[in-house]
């Protein structure tokens, strides 16, 4: 039995576990190190990485056996570099508690932090259908636990909002996930490892209702248009770092479930309804981004662009065009918004350091004269967000809008109007901090060297995928392509 | 060197003056930047130069080549790489852009001399020739947009250089805004293409064109129109034009740079760039005909009662684009290229002597209030006055030569084409008229007290600097109007920048004197080889004789309008009141930012707050957790009475299962 990837999915909650016995000045310390171990392992798997061998680094064990259940890990050209995101972003979010540990009861939120982690590392590489339910439902303790405890403004009423909306789609994965296993090959002992039930599809009408159920679980937890109840007072609750790597981590567990679940195990149910998908993204897109240029709350501005961004990652998996353009964008696009949504909330914590700890973008202006390297820093991820041609995001969005033009044409062009409403909502919120006349509570200062040990590598980052989004193409462009092609035949 | 690692020299030059003087914004003095920008720029126009020579010893069939760098995105069918592609159109533009840029840059190194964002504007200013050479350089699609999004987004950080005034950063984000517009029209359209071609390739889609689409096929001629979106945008053409008079919140020799001799003249290079699939699609090509055309002619009327003299130079830089932009389009390649250049030179120079001008202002930009510059400003007056005379097509200067060949090869063509020239030779009387309505406004009559002040040899200097847009008081902190400001008269590198514009803008039309020289005609043919029309329409030496003394005429007939107008004893007022309604639409500028307030920007707004305070409101929280409404409230409040107490103990029991779960696995295993 090799035991790497449960290293990778379990070094952090063990670091999390220390951390939350150890002094609050240790805590994050060691929260550090518990996500510097995954990170470097991520690094090698990815030099290491075959992009023609399929499922690599195998774990593969019995676990519940009278269920079928097995604990079997492995990584693809999937979710390869959708864990490399999660180790990056835990990571710079470790260093932002070093830099900035919370208020009070330090050890417990690097815990929460640990199990988020792990739980979001199990998700991406449960190979087993029970263990990524698994995986996916305890995302949600941690979070719940960050926002109702050390959230601010009206906190609990919040978290409560946020568990149940998603606890809904959860319920009904796992009796989804439940039914799936049990109505596959009834003759057959019952299993609940993905490639073996992917190996016998169901009938297509039952295929139909577990689509829908996943389908909800999946669309709550990005969130897509019209379930995003739940966001605004969650995001403007749970407290930046774990906002950073919620916002820019959690939300593609959504994405990665349809490319790994709904796709291959529903394909007949995915090709009737794949229409319904499109339309739901589309409306998120513009509805996410029309928001998201109202919004002056600066951490809405992100979640509603959020909604956006993930409406072109919805609209790029179900695009269901021949070449798998659009599914192969929207893998890449689900790596670049990680990227750039997280270090935005950095971002949001440093301004509201300069205008009295205001997050609303009417009490700020004028930032820059005084910061110019955070304005430059900013102005850098601003413009990868709204997919500036050039970054890697507009790359993720070129193949998402060519899949989708190659087989929806309309709705290609409906959505290139949000390409249009992205740079308006990215440089009013960039415009409104760090030009214009200086607000009244505005003080401007430089960024610490200590803040820029979170948000350069992050950039640094940016800008390396900008140059060579190739890596991560490579990577997928099998696994992807054989994915929708399955669907398609 | 080979053609190949001059043209990359070409293109990394300028980016690595960008990055270096962003790296050591705060290590070295701002003088060593500007020395490391122009530096920059200045070695990338020998590469340039190098790289025609050595174009040039290659044989007619050799001078097309692609260097590619790496794969960028090279995945699911689509092949987009890093690549340029250097072949006669793209090292005339590479001349253009570098040339005109480090005389800009020499410009800038004075005129600037006195902002605080000193070091920042040259930074903005290397990064903008890199973007745009990447864009002129580029070998694909993909690379194309790249470049084409870049140069966007140099110009809005430059527009919006002044970013404490919100006049500049509406500005920018507009510019912005339209830009992204045009970039997505762009690659819709580059889409289309691919879809029949299958590749992203330039040559290899000349190639293909031909087998993919038959001529006039709807997909074809609908992506030529969408890609002709993306070169409306960038060039300011009509209805897209909207963003380039808001520009010139910009420092001076921003406009001079990308809002008049390079960015905005990027949309004429596309076409001739794509010339095999506009010509494939006779009917697209035919929109950027007509569209070049009315540019041409509204521009032009807008630059008739324009008060602002940046402005009026604006619409005049709109209005000349126009003409390329039906050159390039009616398949009159050469002729657009042409005028492109010598466009280039002289609008460089007028923004350059206005600035100038403005400079001794104090920064204001008003024609009424300016006056009899003519006595104490002699070089700037010799410099507007060269450059207003190419402008207007006065032989011999460069303008001359390039626009009247533009319209004699319209005539050339027949049919449809002669209405249009006709109407360019219309656009020309309104040319030299609004031309020399702003020179004698600016330099002829009273003294105004800042020329008066600047006879007894100070610089004029506001007591409380003001932006003259709106009359907020400016915040000097971030710049201009700083305590120091420069003119041409007394700061040697704006004198030499200048002077070498006045030289190229008089003798830059040499280059093809009817029956004497086609020098640029002969250097673009290995581009232009596989067109049918490069050829095939070419007037006879007498008949663009004709056609030129034709515009000469108009020409100076509009000048003398002028003269008569606002010269000696003229009465602007009189005949301003003759023509008072049509007098009300051109000030209005034709009302296209209220059309498109009206049509876009307000429902957008009114979307956004519907969606906000009804929509969200009512339906999202409302129906479903946590909202509002009478019924929601009773079942919510029943179901957090039930949970709210004990949730964190289902949550903390949810953790126990779990582990128990990992200790039943760690067991079992």
């Amino acid at each position: 039995m090799t035991i790497h990837l449960s290293i990778l999915v379990f070094f952090p909650l063990i670091a999390g576990l220390l951390a939350a016995f150890s002094p609050g000045s240790l805590a994050p310390k060691i929260l550090l190190i518990g996500t510097i171990i995954p990170l470097v392992y991520t690094a090698y798997m990815i030099t290491d990485f075959d992009a023609g061998a399929g499922l690599q680094h195998v774990t593969d064990d019995a676990w519940i056996t009278e269920l079928g259940i097995r604990y079997k890990l492995g990584v693809d050209g999937l979710n390869l570099w959708l864990i490399a995101l999660t180790t990056v972003i835990a990571f710079a979010s470790a260093i932002w508690l070093i830099v900035r540990p919370p208020a009070e009861r330090v050890g417990l939120f690097c815990f929460h932090f640990a199990l988020g982690e792990t739980a979001v590392l199990g998700a991406f590489v449960s190979q087993d259908l029970a263990l990524f339910v698994l995986f996916f439902d305890l995302m949600l303790v941690p979070f719940y636990f960050l926002v109702g405890q050390w959230g601010t403004g009206d906190r609990a009423a919040a978290a409560l909002k946020m568990v149940i909306y998603t606890l809904v789609g959860s319920l009904l994965m796992l009796a989804a996930a439940v039914a799936t296993a049990a109505l596959t090959n009834p003759d057959a002992p019952i299993t609940f490892v993905i490639s073996e039930l992917q190996a016998n599809p169901l009938p297509e009408t039952t295929q139909k209702w577990l689509f829908i159920a996943f389908a909800l679980a999946f669309l709550i937890k990005m969130p897509a248009f019209p379930f995003q109840g739940w966001m605004p007072d969650a995001y403007k609750a749970m407290p930046l770092p774990a906002l950073a790597f919620f916002s820019g981590v959690v939300s593609k567990v959504a994405a990665y479930g349809f490319l790994k679940l709904v796709l291959p195990l529903f394909p007949a149910a995915t090709n009737d309804w794949n229409v319904i998908l499109l339309v739901l993204a589309v409306i998120s897109i513009l509805y996410g981004s029309i928001q998201a240029f109202t919004q002056t709350n600066a951490r809405l501005i992100l979640g509603y662009s959020s909604v956006a961004q993930l409406g072109f990652i919805t609209l790029g998996i179900f695009a269901m065009d021949s070449d798998a353009a659009g599914a192969q964008g929207a893998l890449l696009q689900s790596i670049n918004h990680g990227l750039v949504v997280a270090p935005l909330f950095f971002v949001i914590a440093l301004l509201a350091e300069r205008a009295g700890g205001s997050e609303d973008i009417r009490d700020y202006g004028g930032i820059a004269f005084r910061a110019p390297i955070l304005a430059a820093l900013f102005l850098i991820v601003a413009l990868a967000t709204l997919a500036m041609p050039g970054s890697a995001n507009f790359a993720g969005e070129f193949l998402i809008l060519l899949g989708a033009f190659s087989s929806v044409q309309f709705l290609a062009f409906v959505a290139s109007v949000g390409v249009i409403l992205a740079s308006v909502y990215a440089l009013r919120m960039y415009i409104r901090s760090m030009h214009n006349r200086v607000g009244e509570k505005v003080t401007s200062f430089e960024m610490s060297l200590r803040d820029g040990l979170v948000l350069v590598p992050l950039v640094i980052a940016i800008i390396a995928f900008a140059l060579y989004p190739q890596l991560a193409l490579d990577a997928g462009e099998a696994t992807v392509r054989s994915t929708v092609e399955a669907v398609l035949r | 060197m080979s053609v190949q690692t001059l043209g990359w020299l070409v293109l990394l030059l300028p980016l690595t003056g960008a990055v270096l003087i962003g790296l050591t914004f705060k290590a070295l003095p701002q003088r060593v930047h500007g020395i490391i920008g122009v530096a920059a720029i200045g070695l990338a126009f020998v590469a340039a130069v190098l790289m025609f020579f050595g174009l040039q010893d290659r044989g007619e069939e050799e001078r097309q080549l692609v260097s590619v760098a790496w794969d960028y995105a090279n995945t699911v069918g689509v092949d987009a790489q890093l690549a340029i592609l250097i072949d006669p159109l793209s090292v005339l533009m590479c001349l253009v852009v570098t040339g005109v840029s480090t005389l800009i840059h020499v410009y800038s190194f004075s005129y600037m001399g006195g902002d605080r964002g000193y070091t920042r504007f040259f930074a903005y200013l290397n990064f903008f020739v890199f973007s745009m050479l990447l864009l002129v350089l580029a070998a694909n699609f993909f690379l194309l947009i790249v470049g084409w999004a870049f140069v966007g987004a140099a110009s809005y950080m430059l527009i919006s250089f002044w970013y404490r005034r919100t006049t500049a950063t509406k500005a920018g984000i507009k510019a912005f805004v339209i830009n992204v517009a045009g970039d997505v029209g762009l690659v819709l359209g580059a889409y289309f293409i691919f879809k029949g071609t299958g590749t992203l390739d330039f040559l290899k889609n000349f190639e293909l064109v031909g087998e993919a689409f038959t001529e006039n096929q709807p997909e074809l001629v609908a992506g030529c129109i969408l890609l002709l979106v993306g070169a409306f945008a960038k060039s300011a053409q009509v209805p897209f034009h909207t963003w380039l008079p808001d520009a010139m919140e910009g420092p001076t020799p921003v406009s001079s740079l990308i809002h008049a001799a390079t960015m905005v003249t990027a949309g004429v290079y596309l076409i001739a760039r794509l010339h095999p699939l506009f010509e494939h699609a006779p009917d697209a090509a035919m929109v950027g005909s007509v569209v070049g055309c009315a540019t041409l002619l509204i521009a032009a009327t807008i630059g008739l009662v324009v008060t602002d003299l940046k402005r009026v130079i604006a619409y005049s830089t709109m209005s000349q684009i126009g003409y390329m932009i039906m050159a390039v389009s009616s398949a009159v390649y050469a002729a657009g290229m042409f005028h492109l250049m010598t466009h280039a030179f002289f609008k460089a120079l007028l923004f350059m002597a206005a600035g100038s001008v403005i400079s001794a202002m104090g920064g204001n930009q008003d024609l009424d209030k300016m006056g009899g510059f003519r006595k104490v400003m002699p070089f700037t007056f010799a410099c507007m006055v060269i450059g207003g005379l190419a402008l207007s097509g006065i032989p011999p200067f460069s303008g001359f030569f390039s626009k009247d060949e533009i319209l004699a090869y319209m005539v050339d063509r027949g049919g449809v084409y002669l209405v249009m020239a006709i109407l360019g030779y219309v656009g020309a009387l309104l040319t030299a008229f609004y031309t020399f309505r702003m020179i004698f406004r600016a330099f002829f009559g009273e003294m105004s007290p800042e020329a008066e002040e600047l006879s007894h040899g100070h610089l004029y200097h506001a007591p409380e600097p003001t932006n003259p847009a709106n009359g907020e008081v400016e915040d000097t902190e971030v710049g201009f109007p700083g305590p120091e400001h420069h003119i041409a008269e007394r700061a040697g590198g704006m004198k030499i920048a200048m002077g070498g514009l006045a030289v190229l803008a008089i003798v830059g039309g040499f280059l093809q004197i009817p029956g004497v020289t086609s020098e640029l005609h002969h250097f673009l043919e290995p581009t232009f080889h596989d067109s049918e029309l490069y050829e095939t329409i070419h007037p006879s030496a007498t008949a663009e004789w004709i056609g030129l003394l034709v515009g000469a005429v108009i020409g100076a007939t509009g000048i003398f309008f002028a003269w008569t107008i606002y010269g000696k004893g003229g009465n602007a007022a009189s005949f301003q009141a003759r023509f008072a309604p049509i007098h009300k639409v051109f000030v209005n500028k034709w009302y296209f930012d209220e059309a498109i307030d009206f049509l876009i920007v307000r429902p957008a707004a009114w979307l956004g707050r519907f969606a906000n305070s009804t929509f969200e409101r009512i339906f999202v929280n409302g129906a479903l957790v946590g909202g509002s409404t009478g019924a929601v409230r009773a079942l919510s409040a029943a179901v957090r009475s039930l949970q709210s107490g004990y949730l964190r103990y289902y949550a903390a029991l949810l953790l126990i299962g779990f582990s128990g779960l990992g200790a039943y696995f760690l067991i079992s295993a």
